[in-house]
């Protein structure tokens, strides 16, 4: 047994144990054991990622249960515990020290080994239990945190959407398995694999939260604990990419280019609608969960630009487009988690989610308040960060595609490029707003005057996040030839700071960022000490009132005017004037989900219906059912007498 | 290290200080053309050691990252200038010649200027920054269309290669780098702060897009912010001379043609400027839908002439 195969049991030991010892008195203990537990799995995680050999079992067709892990999988491990590591922490600082919490506590462990099970599954039944245990467990976290309507409606529309597009995952996967892909040669052409492809992209882009199945996850996301709200969107919706991606680059022969040219469309699409949305909420965790719609659309950008790279015979790029989306998932792993952990630090400290009531929390909170500050530009793309690095190797990617001549297709990477860079724009106006009217300028309620700094433990593991951010940027360069191997393709490429991608002006962002320190201190220091006059901020000559400041709603309106046609917001002003003296003003504006309103709630009634209809037949009365009895048997003795079946 | 890459080196480091003539000569021309005398060519640099000597202010409620804005957007800015080719050559600075990382540079000064605004709070500042990371959406998109055209002859958005292809200018007999042109013109008037997309003499806070997120700067923070929209102008022309136009002959023939292709944008943005009149704002994302159109058709017309 290798050291990584030790660590990684012991690892899974001791999350369950301290799942376990919530129950008992010490309810941080059980936490402390899970932290320990992460760390055990995140270095197995890393040895078999970095180093390899696969340990364990391989993957096999049978029904018998069988754990293995192997590079891809270690990689997707080392992604759960980097969030799972400070969102435990953060769970240990913030939850009250009730009894209460421990089913909580309980869940998120159960929760944590679902997921690593499932990258650890080598064959369909632990494959598929793991899967459907990592629906539940969230769903039944966010019962015990709360039990109000909103929770309850959230969780059966979360519940009912993921197990209806699950049926995707259990047809691709049976199927695979029974035709013995799982443990041997992959699928070759024909309708099988047409059916396979299907199903696979409904079940597991419908996890990964890709629209049109996304609507789910702005609802669910939202009213989780913030720990596991990180977790769920920092890791799970990605491990619908892993999934995908098992079934494409392995248990499929010669992957078909309309696969690659639809996972580019609803990539496009996802990335678009959900940082548009993002653009227009008010609640932090809301918000956050529409961008995580977004960048599960980059990813499968990534995916997507992958599969027609290496139909058209650029194996080098396709190798590199998949190592772009897998750094991708990594990124927003960190900043993801650093800014639903942030979320969670900063409600309790504002008493307030909704963005417009907070402000120059920078000033109150430093610390957790700059290592959120970070984590939103690196999410909003600011260059040199690792957002910006993993968004340019997928546009590089893609634009591989017409620059490197691949026929019609050409336009389907052009088009994909110009929507992820529009998307990179759009999240950065976005998340300059989110940082700036919550942390910058001044406080716009008293809540947000006496918001103080969270405990050590909270601020810790937020920094921790926000400072991978900053490592991830470094070591772009190193990670992306290993992340290579996992995937289709191949590119020779050895490790080097600079990030030298083939036919491409290198990005070396250790060097990037060392210039621009050096050189933004030069100027600091030329521009001089000399004392800077104080003055107040120029508001036409006003008096200065927490009125007066800007809102995320006035800083995205001209985009929101310029998107209308796509957004088509309701507003609605009513004047109360009697005696024609206008006495108030009221105004309502919201930008309704067009996917809800036009797509889903068609299809709601129709299930309601349907299920209106099948309720009449279940009457509950014995005479019914014997008479239902009696119609099937008739009617077989029919089929029977008239030989219906030969 | 080359005799070659030392003066490309030289006229990249050159262009921090000749950003501001640009300026001064596209002013000066509107000028001209509009029938007034106008100010020298020269006044940008004197406008610049006018503020050097004033006091610069500090915002109430101001922190760190207004501090910071100004440093960062200077020093995100005269990297770009070192990622530019210059005659098809560039020295190995160590920084890449990337295309996309070249606007990525040009993107920080943005980030932190808006960063800035939400800082001071004021909303002057605000509505300028929102405006200019909104047109920016649609700049960046309509850039990635524009260069999956010309990285094309190259095959690689490798600043330097692209330049050497550019060179002969035999890409101009397709259709696709006329398409290319166009829509690289808007982003350069987007870049710039130019008309008709922007009108870089404006001062009323209602109007403003670039200038806006500079108003609560003074002093020496306004002077090293004029030079860097001065420089972002710069960086923008030297580039469409490098990958757009020809520029056939050697390293020291590409060096001549170099200046000249530089005097023709400044008489073309002057005249553009002369002659047209600022746009609404939110009729500016249609022109450059209207530029990625165009861009588009010269990619499927690249398709199609393959094709056949």
């Amino acid at each position: 047994m290798t050291l990584a195969g030790v660590s990684a049991i012991a690892g899974a030991c001791l999350i369950a144990l301290g799942g376990m010892a919530a129950f008992g008195r010490a309810r941080n203990r059980g936490l402390d054991i899970q932290i320990a537990g992460v760390c055990f799995l995140a270095l197995a995680g890393l040895i078999v990622f970095w180093s390899g050999p696969a340990v364990g079992a391989d993957f096999r067709s049978g029904i018998d249960p069988a754990l293995g892990l192997d590079p891809l999988s270690g990689f997707y491990l080392v992604v759960l515990c980097v969030v799972a590591a400070p969102a435990l922490l953060f769970a240990r600082a913030s939850l009250p020290e009730s009894g209460r919490s421990a089913p909580l506590i309980a869940l998120t462990a159960a929760f944590v080994l679902s997921m690593a099970a499932l990258v650890a599954a080598r064959d369909v039944s632990t494959f598929l239990v793991a899967w459907e245990l990592m629906t539940l467990t969230p769903a039944a976290a966010m019962l015990v945190w709360r039990q109000d309507e909103d929770v309850r409606g959230a969780v059966i529309f979360y519940v009912g959407i993921t197990h209806v597009a699950a049926v995707g995952v259990w047809v691709a996967m049976l199927t695979l398995s029974a035709e013995g892909v799982l443990g041997g040669e992959p699928l070759g052409p024909g309708g099988l694999r047409t059916l396979v492809l299907v199903s696979a992209l409904v079940g597991f882009l419908t996890k990964a939260g890709i629209a049109p199945f996304h609507v789910w996850l702005p609802r669910a996301h939202p009213v989780a604990p913030s720990h596991i709200s990180a977790l769920m969107s920092g890791v799970m919706i990605m491990l619908g990419v892993y999934g995908l991606s098992r079934v494409l680059f392995l248990w499929v022969e010669d992957v078909p280019s309309w696969v690659g040219v639809s996972l580019v469309g609803l990539g496009s699409l996802s990335a678009l609608v959900g940082v548009l949305y993002a653009l227009v909420q008010r609640e932090l965790k809301r918000l956050l969960a529409f961008s995580s719609i977004e960048h599960a659309g980059i990813v499968v950008l990534g995916i997507g630009a992958a599969v027609l790279l290496d139909a058209v015979g650029q194996p080098r790029w396709a190798a590199i487009a998949f190592a772009g989306a897998l750094l991708q998932i990594l990124n927003h792993a960190a900043f993801k988690g650093a800014l639903f952990l942030g979320a969670g630090a900063i409600g309790e400290a504002a008493g307030t989610l909704r963005l417009d009531r907070m402000g120059g929390l920078l000033h109150r909170m430093p610390l957790t308040g700059g290592a959120f500050a970070i984590a939103a530009f690196a999410i909003a793309g600011l260059p040199l960060l690792n957002g910006f690095v993993s968004e340019w190797i997928s546009l590089q990617a893609l634009l591989r595609l017409p620059v490197g001549d691949s026929g019609w297709f050409s336009l389907v990477g052009a088009l994909g490029a110009a929507t992820l860079a529009a998307t990179a724009g759009l999240a950065a106006l976005c998340f300059i707003g989110v940082a700036g009217v919550s942390l910058l300028g001044r406080p716009r309620t008293s809540g947000a005057s006496e918001a103080a700094e969270p405990g050590g433990a909270v601020a810790a593991a937020i920094a921790f996040l926000a400072s991978l951010c900053l490592a991830l940027a470094l070591l772009a360069g190193v990670l992306v030839p290993r992340l290579s191997e996992l995937g289709p393709g191949f590119w020779p490429g050895g490790p080097s700071p600079d990030l030298n991608l083939p036919d491409t002006g290198s990005l070396p962002t250790p060097a990037l960022l060392l210039a621009l320190a050096l050189l933004a201190g030069l100027v600091a220091v030329v521009r001089g000490s000399r004392r800077a006059a104080p003055a107040p901020v120029w508001i036409s000559g006003q008096p200065d009132e927490p009125q007066l400041a800007w809102t995320l709603a006035g800083f995205t309106k001209p985009l929101r005017l310029m998107a209308d046609g796509v957004l088509r917001t309701r507003r609605e002003s009513t004047t109360v004037s009697p005696a024609g003296i206008v006495e108030s003003l009221r105004f309502r504006g919201d930008v309704p989900h067009l996917f809800d309103t036009h797509l889903f709630a068609p299809l709601l009634w129709f299930a309601a219906r349907g299920s209106k209809l099948a309720r009449r037949l279940q009457s509950g009365s014995l005479r019914a059912y014997l008479g239902y009895l009696m119609a099937l048997l008739l009617f077989l003795l029919l089929i029977l007498r008239l030989d219906l079946l030969s | 290290m080359t005799g070659q890459t030392i003066v490309s080196g030289g006229i990249q480091l050159a262009g921090a200080a000749l950003a501001p003539l640009a300026i001064g000569a596209v002013q000066w021309l509107k000028a001209r053309m509009q029938g007034r005398r106008g100010a020298s060519m020269l006044q940008p640099y004197r406008e610049m050691r006018r503020l050097w000597t004033r006091s610069r202010v500090r915002p109430d409620g101001a922190s760190v990252v207004y501090e910071a804005a100004v440093p960062l957007s200077v020093a995100s800015t005269f990297l770009a200038l070192l990622l530019l080719p210059i005659g098809s050559v560039s020295p190995d600075w160590g920084f890449g010649n990337d295309a996309i990382v070249l606007f990525g540079l040009l993107a920080i000064g943005r980030f932190a200027l808006a960063a800035a605004a939400w800082d001071t709070g004021s909303g002057f500042e605000l509505m300028g920054a929102a405006r200019d990371l909104t047109l920016a959406v649609f700049v960046e998109a309509l850039f990635l269309v524009v260069l999956a055209l010309l990285a094309f002859p190259a095959h690689s958005t490798d600043l330097i290669a692209m330049s050497a292809s550019a060179a002969g200018g035999e890409a101009w007999r397709e259709p696709a780098q006329w398409a290319a042109a166009v829509g690289l013109g808007l982003v350069i008037l987007a870049e710039a702060g130019r008309r008709p997309i922007d009108n870089p003499d404006t001062h009323l806070e209602l109007t403003m897009v670039h200038e806006g997120p500079t108003i609560e700067f003074a002093g020496r923070d306004l002077a090293l912010l004029h030079w860097t929209a001065a420089a972002r102008t710069w960086v923008v022309l030297v580039l469409a001379a490098g990958v757009l136009v020809p520029h056939p002959g050697g390293f020291a023939v590409q060096l001549l043609w170099l200046p000249g292709w530089l005097t023709a944008f400044v008489i073309l943005l002057a005249v553009i400027e002369a002659t047209q009149p600022k746009m609404r704002l939110l009729r500016v994302p249609l022109l450059l839908y209207g530029g990625a159109v165009i861009a588009m058709l010269g990619l499927i017309g690249r398709l199609l002439g393959a094709a056949v």
